[in-house]
C-alpha cells in the first residue's frame, strides 16, 4: 500500500531558477491557479454579462458568499472601518476556499496543506494587523499589550503574556488550517488505499467511508476558511479598536 | 512528512501562492467586487426604500380605511334617519289618509241615515195621508154617514197614531 502522505509531495513541472531562489512552478502551483482560475473567471463571467439588480444563479451565489463576508467583516470589525478591508477579506476567504476545494479533486493537490504556505499568510496577516496598528495609532498601540483594567504592578508581568499571546496568533492561524487540510487528506487517503488493496467484498466499506468523508471534507474546506478569515476580521478589529 | 521534508519547494510555493493571492485580491477588487458590492447595495437600498414606501402607504391605506369606516357609518346613519323620516312621514300620511277615510265614511254614513230618515219620514207622511184617507172612507161606508170635520180629524188621529205604533213596532222587532 501506498503511503498516505505520498500525495503531499510537489513535483516541479516547469523548473525556474531567479538569482539562486527555486521559483519552479509546480504540480501545487499549478492546482492552486486552477482554483482562482474557477473563482476569477466565475466573478468576471458575472460582472462582464453585466451585474442585472434581478440576479442569476451564479451571480446569486457570488453576491451570497460576498454578502456573507461583508457581515462578518462589518461584525467584527464595524461598518465604518470595516468597508475598505472587505475586498481583502473576501479574497482572502475565497483564495483559501478554492485551495481547499481544489484538492478534494484525486490527483490535485491542496496547497493550504503546507504550512509553509499557511504560515506565509499568517505571518503576512500578523505584519498587516501591526501596520495597520501602528497606522491608526501610532505608538500609542503598544497599548494593546497591556489589558485594561490592570494593576500597574501587574504590567511587567502582563507585557510578555501579551507578546507571547500576540506572537502565537500567526501561528495558531498557520498550523490549524495546515493540520485540518493535512488530517483530511490524510484519512481519505488511508480510506481509499484500504478500498484499493483491500479484497472486493470488503473494499467497498472503506470506499463508503471514502465518500462520507469527502463530503465532510468539503464542509471542513468551507469552515477552515471561514475560521481563517474570522479571525483575521478579528485581528484587525482588536487593532483598529485596541481592547 | 513532505510538507517538512522537501524545504526547497517551499521558495517557490510562498512566492507563487503570495503572487497569485496578490493578483486575485488585484482582479477582484478592480474589476469584480465594485459592481457587484455596488448592486447589493442598490438592492438593499432599494428593498429598504420598498419597505418604508409599503409601511407608509399601509398606514395611508389604514388612514382611508378610517376615514372610510366613519363615512361609511355617517351615511349609515343618514340613511337610516332618512328611512325613519319616511317611515314616520308614511306613518302620519296613512294615518291622515285613515283619518279621512273614517271622516269621509262617517259622513256618508251620516248623509245615509238622514236620508233614510228622510224617506221614512216621507214615507210616514205618504202612510198617513193614505190611511186618513183609507180610514175616513171606512168609517163613512161602516156608518153610512158623513162625519163631521171634528170627528174626522180625532178619528183620522186615532188611526193615524195606531198606524203609526204598528210600523214603528214592527220597525223595532
Amino acid at each position: 500500500m501506498e503511503s498516505p502522505l505520498h500525495h503531499f509531495e510537489v513535483h516541479n513541472i516547469i523548473p525556474i531558477h531567479i538569482a539562486g531562489l527555486d521559483l519552479s512552478i509546480n504540480n501545487a502551483v499549478v492546482a492552486m491557479w486552477v482554483g482562482l482560475a474557477v473563482i476569477a473567471g466565475s466573478f468576471m463571467l458575472v460582472v462582464n454579462r453585466g451585474v442585472s439588480p434581478i440576479p442569476g444563479k451564479l451571480q446569486s451565489i457570488l453576491e451570497i458568499s460576498l454578502e456573507f463576508i461583508r457581515s462578518m467583516v462589518y461584525e467584527f470589525i464595524g461598518e465604518d472601518e470595516g468597508k475598505k478591508y472587505v475586498p481583502f477579506i473576501a479574497s482572502l476567504f475565497l483564495f483559501i476556499l478554492a485551495c481547499n476545494l481544489i484538492g478534494l479533486i484525486p490527483g490535485s493537490y491542496t496547497i493550504t496543506s503546507q504550512l509553509a504556505v499557511t504560515g506565509a499568510f499568517a505571518v503576512g496577516i500578523f505584519l498587516l494587523t501591526l501596520v495597520i496598528g501602528f497606522g491608526k495609532h501610532g505608538m500609542h498601540f503598544l497599548g494593546i499589550l497591556v489589558p485594561p483594567g490592570v494593576p500597574k504592578i501587574m504590567i511587567p508581568l502582563m507585557v510578555p503574556i501579551e507578546v507571547i499571546s500576540m506572537l502565537a496568533r500567526p501561528i495558531s492561524l498557520a498550523v490549524r488550517l495546515f493540520a485540518n487540510m493535512t488530517a483530511g487528506h490524510t484519512v481519505l487517503a488511508v480510506l481509499f488505499g484500504l478500498a484499493m488493496t483491500g479484497p472486493l467484498w470488503l473494499g467497498w466499506l472503506p470506499f463508503g467511508f471514502t465518500i462520507v468523508i469527502n463530503g465532510l471534507e468539503i464542509a471542513i474546506a468551507f469552515i477552515q476558511a471561514y475560521i481563517f478569515t474570522t479571525l483575521t476580521c478579528v485581528y484587525i478589529g482588536d487593532v483598529i479598536k485596541l481592547h | 512528512m513532505p510538507q517538512f521534508e522537501q524545504v526547497s519547494v517551499f521558495g517557490s510555493l510562498i512566492f507563487w501562492s503570495l503572487l497569485s493571492f496578490g493578483l486575485l485580491f488585484f482582479i477582484l477588487k478592480k474589476f469584480a467586487f465594485p459592481p457587484i458590492l455596488e448592486a447589493l447595495e442598490m438592492r438593499e437600498k432599494k428593498i429598504r426604500n420598498d419597505i418604508e414606501d409599503s409601511e407608509r402607504l399601509k398606514n395611508e391605506a389604514l388612514e382611508i380605511k378610517t376615514q372610510l369606516e366613519e363615512t361609511l357609518k355617517a351615511a349609515h346613519g343618514k340613511a337610516e334617519t332618512i328611512v325613519q323620516l319616511a317611515h314616520d312621514e308614511s306613518r302620519k300620511a296613512q294615518e291622515k289618509s285613515l283619518q279621512e277615510t273614517e271622516a269621509k265614511v262617517r259622513q256618508i254614513q251620516k248623509d245615509a241615515e238622514q236620508e233614510v230618515l228622510n224617506s221614512r219620514n216621507k214615507l210616514l207622511q205618504e202612510i198617513r195621508s193614505y190611511a186618513a184617507a183609507l180610514t175616513i172612507a171606512s168609517t163613512e161606508k161602516f156608518l153610512k154617514k158623513v162625519l163631521g170635520e171634528d170627528d174626522k180629524k180625532k178619528l183620522v188621529e186615532e188611526s193615524i197614531e195606531q198606524v203609526v205604533q204598528e210600523l214603528e213596532k214592527r220597525q223595532r222587532n
